[in-house]
């Protein structure tokens, strides 16, 4: 019989709980392993230049302009360029265009650009260690302003040589000011000398030049673009009153024509056609533009067609001239009707045409715009060869006399600014791999850099970066998890009203405030990145999702993740994978 | 301070007295006038307690397992079916060692309905934990609710003050009621061992396996073997302020009895007269009083009765299939005992059918005239049953 | 980062919830929003073992199991110990799963609820006797298979409306609630919180084990019960001032069921019913909200 004694309490053990259930580590439970596995965003697989744009719209939401611009930097130099006059591609690919609408990375990336500008924002570069090379640079447009950048940031010496008496190519002379202002342009050229890159301008070089050029540098990068217009071929085309389109902008541009008075017609369907009807439109002139398939087969940008025809320029699809002919005093063209029969092999229209029927078109001046060829034999590559090494954006070629690297249009399927900074990008990688490692190495080396199919390549994963660690998998829209997103209408570009665009080269488009930029931003899925949102840190049953001071600001405690999976199914932009759990034999 | 007051009175005055905290009760007949009087005590500012007016006798003792677990002294009553409806906590309150102090009016269980009196529905709850203390009358009933509370709180076990209904319940009889100071000095503030505390959180009741349940129920039966002793520490302190005693069980004149009766409740006190009349008559008979019926007081029991050479227990409650309970637990504490008295089981008063002397008296004669008893238990002043009627 | 939901957690790792439980999620985010000064209440349900075995405890805040039907009067008992103390600080909830609200337990919550006692009653709802082997409660809905409702003795009985069942105890604050939806939930909880009186939280909780569904769609599925209108989101106050939370998006009735195993066997005619019923009950909720026709 226990005895109560004065100083011993009577017995008392009852089901009274206060250790914590930390021992018992359930992460034994699992069969199937969650990790945060970053992923490739559609945007950047797309963007010629592997721009970082799933990552660059989070830093805008967040506010970090200066960080979302140096993400721009870092694989492409010309943001405010690209932000005005690329075809961006990533808006087709982005998928929020099968949610509701795609972002506007196109006017978010200007916004950046504006901003960097405005707040005269001094960019941070990672750059690596300097090396003894020097390369040559034949060409300051955009791809041989970009190789001179990216070789710079990889530590050569970068000389340009320009032909003209100021650098840009036909970001210079090419396209009209309404469209891109040249303080803007005068600005990323600047940004990109202050790397130590030297640009000669007024050095138009021959062949002996260049090859002189091959023997003292360690490489030669030919981007020269195409400086020859392609021809109509109709009689008639020769004469006077019959001018090259992209002469015609460069004499907008140098400021020898103010005025162009009368009616123009315009033959061809490229930018370059719409900007000269535009530009005519401002120099008070009439336009008309003539295409031998339909609008929709127009390879010029949507958006500038839509604001060419608002601004009165005339559209005549599916004619093809015949002849050209002088009449009293001004010109009549002889074009034939065209139809559509079937699809030729690059998507478009193929056209044939309809009938004997011709109609006669009476104008005071012609404009064509129908393409470009290489000015000289040597700005291009020879066709085959063993040296050759043909890149997607770019050709090395090993001769005896030196070691050239060919880009820009002059390789390019595309012939875009986007492009033109890839080609750039490329070459200055293909030569860094080339003097490191060998021309063997030279493939797998850029291979490894690939952002999605295409040949885009991304500097930052070149030089090691964090990006190098995402999987190469695009993600899709079934893999992000709508159900956290609200339809939101898509930012409308605020434009000058065409009586005033009609008026002046001032820049048709107008700046947007941050709020509408954060606001788009937010609407960017970031897919296959962690923004942080915590949805697997809230909706863990576990709590296994540990916050921490890591790049993610979590990781996942595997001491008690049962593997549910709720964690990658709640994540919005699929930054996680499932994968079966590796146990040794006998566990 | 002397008032003439009924038994339920005398419990509500107890319950003041002692400060308790939280009451918790549902109205069943007769143990209503205790919660009345306890509502108007509350109400009126008396007793500064929070009184929940549950919706079952259930939800009264979950109520109080809550309060307790919480750090503070509290009360329920009830009777019968309440009781019996609250039969998984009071498993429940012993097991969580909760000192909580019920009044329980002894009620016959239904059907047919019935108020008056009979043990069974006290006694039907003998296994759950619960330290079990009859009353004779009034004074003992106010009497034993206060020591109720002091020895709750030294064992963490709860205990049950069994009253008869009506015949102590609804009797008013003169009691002595103490002054506050006097109690607060016999009956501490309530210093729980753990309770329920933010500052100090812990988790009470979890699953608890094979592994550690055995030894957390020995450690309950540890608490019943303590209060046995402690029930004479008890007794010894509440005499030394108040000069009153009440042990757990009461002899008289058993010395040199030859047959002993064995009753509790009030049938007590009418024993007591036929004692004395009996001894008056030189019949050398004894009374003994059981108050602690659970833990059940084995060692008292065997030093009064095994001297004696017939014991008779009046059981007002019948244990089906077995015996009258009493019975059965003085013929468990005396079998081990060589040459113990054989023990005549009499089952009378069931439901509240009146148990005079001339009842008590047939009793004792039928002992004198057996040797043993012919059957383990004896119901007394049984009618006869019509049949019944056919189904048309 | 979520700015409206509270980092601290009160609850530890290691507790023995199967993959994906919801109602371990539930009570993750109950705590973050009710803070330390919380004495939890539990009568028996899946929680009482996820609890933890004797000596561990899962919760960093006191807890107090209780017998099965009684947990709206042990917390009417707790609380009144606190007041008896003088603690106006600490709040009194009662945490139940839908068996210890709907059917066993639904008397000592309508008796605390009358007495307008000053505490939360949680009910996490997964819809059935999960802890004991997915038998059915009044909380199962119509259509599905357990335990007891096998085969072709699926439930036939709807879905017992707890909430409306307290609104008409003219309960101070009443609100359903959802895993999928946390920051609902937490304003809700901090409402409760701040309410004096009786509050009542139904919170659907969904049970990968018990409805036979994937563990990693539990948040999928919650989220589909509220935009099918099947588990709307909406508050009572007083038991007459209705408003509902959340518009949900009007998806079909199919979309939520066919994610689950334990609807299966319905045909398309069972799920126009079924359709026919949530259409009916949510123009009922609209009514009352002042929203309906």
């Amino acid at each position: 019989m226990a005895k109560k004694t004065d100083t011993a309490p009577v017995s008392l053990f009852i089901p009274r709980s206060y250790l914590t259930t930390e021992g018992n580590k359930t992460g034994s439970w699992r069969f199937l392993r969650p990790c945060y596995e970053e992923k490739t965003a559609p945007c950047g697989a797309a963007c010629p230049a592997a721009e970082d744009i799933g990552k660059i719209e989070m830093l805008a939401t967040q506010g970090l302009f200066k960080d979302a611009w140096e993400t721009i930097l870092r694989e492409n130099p010309f943001p405010g360029v690209c932000g005005r006059v690329c075809f961006h591609p990533c808006e087709d690919a982005c998928n929020r265009g099968s949610f509701d609408e795609a972002i506007a990375i196109h006017v978010l990336e200007r916004f950046l650009a504006n901003t960097a500008r405005r707040g005269a924002f001094k960019p941070e570069m990672e750059r690596l260690a300097r090396k003894e090379k020097k390369i040559a640079v034949i060409g300051a447009g955009p791809a041989g302003l970009s190789a001179a950048y990216f070789l710079a940031l990889l530590g050569y010496r970068a000389d340009v040589f320009e032909a003209a008496d100021e650098a840009g190519g036909v970001l210079r002379w090419g396209i009209p000011l309404y469209r891109l202002p040249l303080p803007i342009l005068q600005e990323e050229i600047r940004r990109i000398e202050e790397l130590g890159v030297r640009i000669q301008t007024g050095r138009t070089l021959s062949e002996r030049d260049v090859h002189a050029l091959a023997g003292e540098y360690d490489a030669l990068f030919i981007a020269c673009g195409h400086g020859r217009p392609a021809e109509l071929g109709v009689p008639g085309e020769k004469s006077e009153e019959v001018q090259d389109g992209l002469s015609f902008l460069r004499q907008v541009r140098e400021g020898t024509v103010s005025v162009c008075s009368g009616r123009a017609a315009v033959i061809g369907g490229g930018n370059a056609a719409i900007d000269v009807a535009r530009s005519v439109i401002r120099l008070g002139g009439e336009a008309m533009i003539i295409y031998r398939r339909r609008r929709r087969d127009m390879p010029a940008f949507g958006e500038e067609i839509a604001m060419a025809l608002d601004e009165g320029v005339e559209l005549r699809e599916l004619l093809a001239p015949v002849s050209i002919k002088s009449s009293d005093g001004g010109l009549a063209v002889e074009v034939r009707p065209m139809k559509v029969a079937g699809t030729d092999a690059d998507g478009r229209a193929h056209v044939e045409p309809e009938g004997k029927q011709t109609e006669e078109i009476r104008i005071d001046r012609l404009f064509t715009a129908v393409g470009e060829r290489a000015g000289e034999a040597w700005y291009e590559p020879t066709e085959t060869g063993d040296g050759i090494l043909r890149l997607s954006h770019c050709v090395m070629e090993r001769k005896t006399g030196g070691l050239f690297v060919y880009g820009g249009d002059l390789t390019n399927a595309t012939k875009s600014v986007a492009h033109a900074v890839a080609s750039g990008k490329e070459g200055s990688m293909a030569l860094d791999t080339l003097f490191a490692e060998g021309i063997e190495a030279v493939r797998p080396r850029l291979a490894a850099c690939r952002v999605g199919q295409d040949g885009s390549l991304s500097m930052e994963i070149y030089m090691g970066g964090p990006r190098r660690n995402r999987s190469p998998h695009v993600v899709t829209y079934d893999e992000i998890n709508a159900a956290y997103f609200q339809f939101a209408p898509r930012l409308r570009q605020p434009r000058l009203l065409r009586e005033e665009r009609v008026r002046t080269f001032e820049e048709v488009n107008l700046r947007i405030s941050a709020n509408l930029a954060i606001r788009e931003a937010e609407r960017c899925f970031n897919c296959g990145l962690c923004n942080q949102c915590d949805n697997c840190y809230l909706f863990c049953p576990d709590l296994a999702v540990k916050k921490d001071s890591g790049p993610l600001g979590r990781h996942i405690d595997y001491d008690y993740c049962k593997g549910c999976g709720v964690c990658a199914v709640e994540c919005p932009r699929n930054a996680l994978i499932l994968e079966e759990e590796a146990y040794e034999e006998g566990d | 301070m002397k008032k003439v007051i009924e038994g339920s009175q005398a419990v509500a005055e107890a319950v003041r007295l002692a400060r308790v905290n939280v009451i918790s009760a549902y109205p069943i007949t007769p143990q209503t006038h205790i919660v009345e009087t306890l509502s108007v005590f509350c109400s009126d500012g008396t007793l500064d307690a929070r009184f929940l007016k549950v919706e079952s006798e259930h939800s009264a003792l979950a109520a109080l397992i809550g309060a307790s677990s919480s750090g503070v002294r509290t009360f329920t009553a009830t009777s019968s079916q309440g009781l019996a409806l609250m039969h998984e906590l009071l498993h429940w309150t012993s097991a969580a060692r909760l000192p909580i102090v019920m009044a329980e009016v002894n009620r016959a269980l239904g059907p047919g309905w019935n108020i008056w009196t009979d043990q069974t529905d006290s006694l039907a709850q003998r296994d759950t934990g619960w330290i079990q203390l009859y009353c004779e009358d009034g004074q003992e009933t106010l009497d034993t609710t206060l020591q109720a509370f002091y020895l709750a709180e030294q064992v963490n076990l709860p205990v049950m003050v069994v009253l008869d209904a009506f015949f102590l319940s609804h009797t008013y009889e003169p009691v002595d009621i103490p002054e506050q100071e006097a109690v607060d000095r016999f009956l501490p503030p309530f210093a729980p061992r753990f309770q329920l505390d933010t500052a100090n959180p812990c988790a009470f009741g979890s699953l608890v396996t094979p592994d550690a349940y055995m030894e957390m129920r020995r450690s309950i039966a540890a608490g019943m073997e303590a209060a046995l002793d402690l029930l004479t520490e008890v007794e010894e302190r509440f005499a030394g302020i108040f000069g009153r005693r009440w042990a757990a069980v009461e002899p008289v004149r058993c010395d040199d009895a030859e047959i002993i009766l064995v009753t509790s409740g009030t049938v007590t006190s009418t024993c007591r007269e036929l004692i004395d009349n009996l001894r008056e008559q030189g019949e050398k008979v004894g009374l003994l009083k059981v108050k602690l019926f659970r833990p059940f007081p084995v060692e008292e029991i065997r030093r009064v009765l095994a001297p004696a050479r017939k014991v008779a227990v009046i059981d007002r409650n019948f244990s089906f299939g077995a015996s009258g309970i009493f019975a059965q637990e003085i013929r468990a504490a005396l079998c081990n005992t060589p040459g113990h008295p054989p023990v005549f089981g009499f089952i009378a008063g069931i439901g509240g059918r009146d148990v005079t002397k001339d009842v008590l008296e047939g009793i004792y004669r039928r002992t004198v005239e057996s040797d043993r008893p012919e059957r383990e238990d004896i119901w007394i002043g049984l009618k006869e049953v019509p049949d019944a009627p056919e189904h048309p | 980062m979520r700015l409206n939901i509270p980092e601290q957690d009160y609850m530890y790792s290691g507790h023995v919830g199967c993959p994906g439980c919801g109602a371990a999620i539930a009570m993750k985010f109950f705590l973050k929003a009710m803070g330390e000064k919380t004495i939890i209440v539990l009568p028996a349900c899946c929680w009482s073992i996820i609890a933890g075995p004797y000596p561990q405890s899962t919760l960093q805040v006191p807890l107090i199991h209780s017998a099965f039907e009684a947990g709206g009067a042990v917390a009417s008992g707790v609380r009144a110990a606190l007041d008896a103390k003088g603690d106006r600080e600490t709040v009194v909830v009662t945490w139940a799963g839908d068996g210890g609200t709907f059917d066993i337990g639904f008397q000592a919550l309508s008796g605390a609820v009358e007495r307008n006692e000053d505490f939360i009653y949680v009910c996490y709802d997964n819809e059935a006797y999960m802890n004991t082997g997915i038998q059915r409660s009044s909380a199962t809905p119509y259509g599905a298979w357990t335990t007891t409702t096998p085969g072709a003795q699926w439930k036939r009985a709807r879905k017992k409306n707890i909430v409306e069942a307290l609104a008409a105890h003219r309960i101070p604050y009443a609100a359903t609630a959802s895993i999928a939806f946390p920051e609902d939930l937490v304003r809700k909880v901090k409402k409760a919180r701040e309410t004096q009186g009786s509050r009542f939280l139904h919170i659907y909780t969904t049970c990968p084990t018990g409805w036979r569904m994937p563990s990693e769609t539990s948040i999928k599925v919650a989220r589909m019960a509220v935009e099918t209108a099947i588990f709307p989101l909406y508050e009572v106050t007083d038991g007459v001032h209705y408003t509902i939370n959340y518009t949900p998006r009007g998806f079909p009735v199919s979309e939520y069921l066919k994610l689950q195993g334990r609807f299966r066997h319905l045909t398309d005619d069972d799920l126009e019913h079924i359709q026919e019923m949530v259409n009916e009950d949510w123009q009922l909720l609209l009514r009352k909200a002042g929203e309906g026709a």
